[in-house]
C-alpha cells in the first residue's frame, strides 16, 4: 500500500516535473517564435505614420535611410511613411483605429499617449515581439510604456523635457548671471523687463507649451509620478498644495513680466524664433531640438542648457524631465513581427549612431555611446535625461491636459484667471472626467500597480 | 375581332382613367429622382441612424440617456452652445451688410463687375487659407495693430485672438468678411431680375435711395433674404469648425473663448476618444439645425402665401 502511495506521489511529481519542463520548453519556443518567427517571404508593405521631424530635424532623412537599408536586407519588404502634423497625429490615428485599418507602425508620445491606445486595444504590446533583454536597453520603456508586465511601445528617441536655453551673452550684456534658482530667475525677469527685453520666449496659442510648463514647474512639488496618478484617480486633489502651488509660480512669472507680451497670440515655434534672433534671453524647447537651437544661437559660448531653476526643495526640483518618443505596432497590422524587426533594426549600433549624426539628439537606447558627443552642453543634456525626473504631463489624461492645463495656462498668462481659480478648474475638470471617461479610474489604477 | 374589341375596351377604360397631367408628372418626377433620392437617403439616413444608436451606447452596451446627460451637463458643451448662439448675432449683421452692398452695387452700375468679383472673392477662398492669413494679421504684433499704431490709434490695438474677452468677436469678423459675398451675389442676382418699371415709377413719385430700396427692393427679395439668413444661421450653428480649428489651433482658445459645438464634437470623437459623447452632442446639434430648417420653411411658406394674398 505504502509503496503504491510512494509510486503514485512519484508519478505525480514526475508528471508535474515533465509538465513544467515541457511548459518551459514551450514558453522558450514561443518566445523564439514571437521574436524570430519565420520571416515572411512574400512581398509586403509596412506603413509608418509618425511625427518628430518637428522636434528632431533630420529624423525624416534618417528614417528614409533606415527604410532603404532595411529593404536592402529584406528585398520583399517595402516601407512607406507619412509624416503627421502636431495637431493631426492623434486624430489621424484615432480615425485609423476606428476603421481598424491604416499604419502598421504608429508613432506615440510617451506615457499616457502610449498607454491609452493600448488600453483601447488599438496596439499590440511590443513586448510580445521583442525580447525582454532587447527592451531592457530602451530608455524609459518600462516607466512610461509598461503596463502590468507588458510594454506597449518601443522608445525611439529621448526627449529631455524640457530644457531651459539661456543666452549667456544677453545676460552678460545686461550685467546678469545665469539664474540658479527661482528667486534669481525672477530678479532676471525684473531687470530685463525694465529694459524691455523678453526674458523667456514662449507661445501658448497652440496649447502644447502649457503642458511643458506644467511638467517643469509642477514636478517640483511632487515626490513622483505616483502622486499625480493619485490625483487623477481621486485619492488626492489637484487643489492640494503639492499639485496647485505651481500655478502661483506661473502667475508670479506673469506678474514679473518674464514672458513675451504676445505669448497668447503666438504658436510655440513662432515664439522660439525670438530666442534665436536674440530678442529673448531664454526659451524652453524640445530636448531633441535643443542642440540645434544652441547651434543657431551661437554655440556653447553663447548658450547654456539647464533645467528650470528650482522653486522648491522637492526631490524632482531642478532636475530635467525625461520622456521617450515611441513606436508601436497596430493591432490590425498583418505583419507585426516584421514591424517589430524593423524597430529592432533601428536600435542597431550603426542606426543609433546615424540617428545622432542626423538629428543631434539622443536615441532611446542605453547602448548608444555618449562619448562620441562633442558639445559640452549636449553631453550634459543627454546625461541629465538619463537620470531625469518623470515627465508629469505624460501621467495625466490627455483630455485633462487640453481642457484644464492648456486652457488655464493661457488664461493665467493673460491675467484672466488667478492661480487658485486655475487649480480649482483643473480639479473640476478632473472630477468631470472621472464621470465621462468611465474606464479612466480603473485604467490609471491598473497602470499605477 | 374579340381581341380587338377587348383592346378597344381597355383603351377606353385607360382613357377614362388617365390621370391628370399634374398627377402623372409628379409620379414621373418621383420615378426619375428615385435613384438619387435612395442614394442620398442611404448616405444620410445611415449616418443619422448610426450616430443615434452610438449616442445611446457606451463600449458596446446600451446606456440609455447617460451620454446625453453627461454632455448636457458638461460646462464646456454649454459654453460651446453659448458661443454658437452668440455667433448667430452675426447673421443680422451679415444680412444688413449684404443688402446694403447689393443695392449699392445695383445703383453703382459702373465697374459693377469688378466690385462684384472683389466682394465675392473671399467667399471662394478656402477657409484654412483665410484663417491662417487672419491669424497672422490679428497677432498682437500683427499687421492690423501695426497699422492702427501707425495712424495714432494705439488704444485700439488689441490682442485680437489672444484675449479671451474679444477672441470670439474677432473670429466672427472673419466669418462675416468671408460670408458676406455670398449674400451680396444672391441678393444682387434677384434685384437685377426685378422689373425696372417699378423703380422708374418710384423715382417719378420722388422716392429717394433708401425709400426705394426699403419699400420696393426689400419686400421683393424677402424670400432671398430669408433664405440667406437661414443658410447663415445654419453656418453659425454647425459650419464654423474650420475657422475655429485653424485660428485657435484646434483648441477653441484662448481659454475656451472660441469653443463651438462642432469643435466639441470633433475633440470628443478624435482627441478625447469618446465617440459616444461626440454622438450625443451631434444629436443635439442635429436637432438645433433641424429646428432652424423647419423655421425657415415655415417662414418661407408664410411669406409666399402672403405674397399671393397681396
Amino acid at each position: 500500500m505504502r509503496s503504491k502511495k510512494i509510486f503514485a506521489i512519484g508519478a505525480v511529481a514526475l508528471s508535474l516535473l515533465l509538465g513544467a519542463c515541457s511548459s518551459s520548453t514551450d514558453n522558450a519556443s514561443e518566445s523564439e517564435t514571437t521574436e524570430e518567427a519565420a520571416f515572411p517571404t512574400e512581398d509586403l508593405t509596412l506603413n509608418i505614420s509618425w511625427w518628430g521631424e518637428q522636434e528632431a530635424p533630420g529624423a525624416q532623412k534618417w528614417l528614409e535611410e533606415s527604410m532603404a537599408l532595411y529593404s536592402k536586407e529584406h528585398p520583399n519588404v517595402t516601407i512607406k511613411h507619412v509624416l503627421q502634423t502636431t495637431d493631426g497625429l492623434i486624430p489621424s490615428f484615432e480615425a485609423a483605429a476606428a476603421a481598424q485599418s491604416g499604419p502598421d507602425i504608429q508613432y506615440f508620445w510617451g506615457g499616457i499617449y502610449s498607454q491609452q491606445p493600448g488600453w483601447d486595444g488599438h496596439i499590440a504590446p511590443i513586448s510580445d515581439y521583442l525580447s525582454e533583454d532587447e527592451l531592457s536597453h530602451y530608455i524609459n520603456a518600462k516607466v512610461e510604456s509598461g503596463f502590468q508586465g507588458k510594454v506597449w511601445t518601443a522608445p525611439w528617441y529621448v526627449n529631455p523635457s524640457f530644457p531651459l536655453l539661456v543666452r549667456k551673452d544677453i545676460l552678460a550684456d545686461n550685467g546678469l548671471a545665469v539664474p540658479t534658482n527661482w528667486d534669481e530667475l525672477m530678479k532676471v525677469c525684473d531687470a530685463l523687463s525694465a529694459k524691455k527685453i523678453t526674458t523667456i520666449a514662449g507661445g501658448v496659442k497652440d496649447g502644447w507649451f502649457g503642458g511643458w510648463i506644467y511638467s517643469i514647474l509642477g514636478a517640483q512639488s511632487v515626490q513622483s509620478q505616483a502622486d499625480v496618478i493619485n490625483a487623477v484617480v481621486g485619492t488626492t486633489k489637484f487643489t492640494d498644495p503639492e499639485h496647485a502651488t505651481w500655478w502661483t509660480k506661473l502667475e508670479e512669472s506673469k506678474n514679473r513680466k518674464c514672458w513675451n507680451d504676445d505669448i497668447n497670440s503666438l504658436e510655440l515655434y513662432q515664439a522660439q524664433q525670438k530666442f534665436v534672433d536674440g530678442k529673448a534671453a531664454m526659451t524652453i524647447t524640445a530636448g531633441p531640438d535643443a542642440p540645434n537651437f544652441v547651434k543657431k544661437a551661437g554655440g556653447d559660448e553663447k548658450v547654456t542648457i539647464m533645467a528650470m531653476p528650482a522653486w522648491s526643495d522637492g526631490p524632482l526640483a531642478g532636475k530635467m524631465g525625461t520622456t521617450s518618443q515611441t513606436l508601436g505596432i497596430t493591432k490590425w497590422s498583418k505583419y507585426p513581427q516584421v514591424a517589430a524587426d524593423f524597430i529592432k533594426f533601428t536600435h542597431t549600433t550603426e542606426r543609433l549612431n546615424a540617428w545622432y549624426a542626423a538629428t543631434g539628439s539622443m536615441p532611446a537606447d542605453d547602448r548608444f555611446d555618449i562619448s562620441q558627443v562633442q558639445s559640452a552642453s549636449t553631453k550634459a543634456l543627454f546625461e541629465s535625461a538619463l537620470n531625469g525626473a518623470p515627465y508629469l504631463e505624460n501621467f495625466i489624461p490627455a483630455q485633462l491636459d487640453a481642457d484644464a492645463v492648456f486652457k488655464n495656462v493661457q488664461l493665467v498668462l493673460k491675467g484672466s484667471v488667478k492661480a487658485a481659480d486655475a487649480a480649482a478648474d483643473m480639479q473640476a475638470v478632473m472630477e468631470r472626467l472621472r464621470k465621462s471617461d468611465r474606464k479612466l479610474v480603473d485604467n490609471f489604477t491598473a497602470w499605477a500597480k | 375581332m374579340k381581341l380587338a374589341s377587348s383592346k378597344s375596351v381597355a383603351a377606353d377604360v385607360h382613357i377614362r382613367q388617365r390621370p391628370t397631367l399634374a398627377g402623372r408628372s409628379s409620379r414621373e418626377a418621383l420615378f426619375w429622382i428615385a435613384p438619387a433620392a435612395l442614394v442620398i437617403l442611404f448616405i444620410f439616413g445611415y449616418s443619422v441612424v448610426s450616430v443615434l444608436i452610438q449616442s445611446f451606447r457606451y463600449d458596446g452596451d446600451w446606456v440609455g440617456f447617460e451620454n446625453f446627460a453627461i454632455v448636457i451637463t458638461d460646462p464646456l458643451f454649454l459654453t460651446a452652445l453659448k458661443h454658437n448662439g452668440l455667433l448667430l448675432l452675426a447673421v443680422p449683421v451679415l444680412i444688413v451688410l449684404a443688402f446694403t452692398l447689393a443695392i449699392t452695387l445695383f445703383e453703382t452700375r459702373a465697374g459693377m463687375r469688378f466690385y462684384r468679383s472683389a466682394i465675392f472673392l473671399p467667399y471662394v477662398l478656402p477657409i484654412p487659407v483665410v484663417a491662417v492669413v487672419f491669424g497672422q494679421i490679428y497677432q498682437l504684433h500683427g499687421a492690423l495693430n501695426i497699422f492702427l499704431k501707425s495712424v495714432g490709434l494705439d488704444s485700439l490695438a488689441k490682442d485680437w485672438l489672444g484675449d479671451p474677452q474679444i477672441a470670439l468677436g474677432t473670429m466672427s469678423s472673419v466669418i462675416i468678411w468671408k460670408e458676406v459675398g455670398f449674400g451680396v451675389i444672391l441678393m444682387l442676382a434677384h434685384i437685377i431680375s426685378l422689373p425696372n418699371e417699378t423703380y422708374e415709377a418710384a423715382r417719378i413719385d420722388g422716392a429717394g435711395f433708401w425709400r426705394t430700396h426699403l419699400s420696393i427692393t426689400r419686400p421683393a427679395i424677402l424670400n432671398t433674404i430669408i433664405f440667406y439668413g437661414v443658410i447663415e444661421a445654419i453656418t453659425m450653428v454647425s459650419w464654423v469648425f474650420n475657422y475655429v480649428y485653424v485660428m485657435s489651433n484646434g483648441l477653441g482658445g484662448p481659454g475656451n473663448a472660441t469653443m463651438v459645438s462642432e469643435l466639441y464634437i470633433y475633440r470628443s470623437a478624435f482627441q478625447n476618444k469618446a465617440p459616444e459623447l461626440a454622438a450625443a452632442a451631434a444629436v443635439f446639434l442635429f436637432i438645433a439645425t433641424l429646428v432652424l430648417m423647419i423655421a425657415f420653411f415655415r417662414i418661407q411658406r408664410r411669406s409666399i402665401a402672403g405674397t399671393f394674398n397681396r
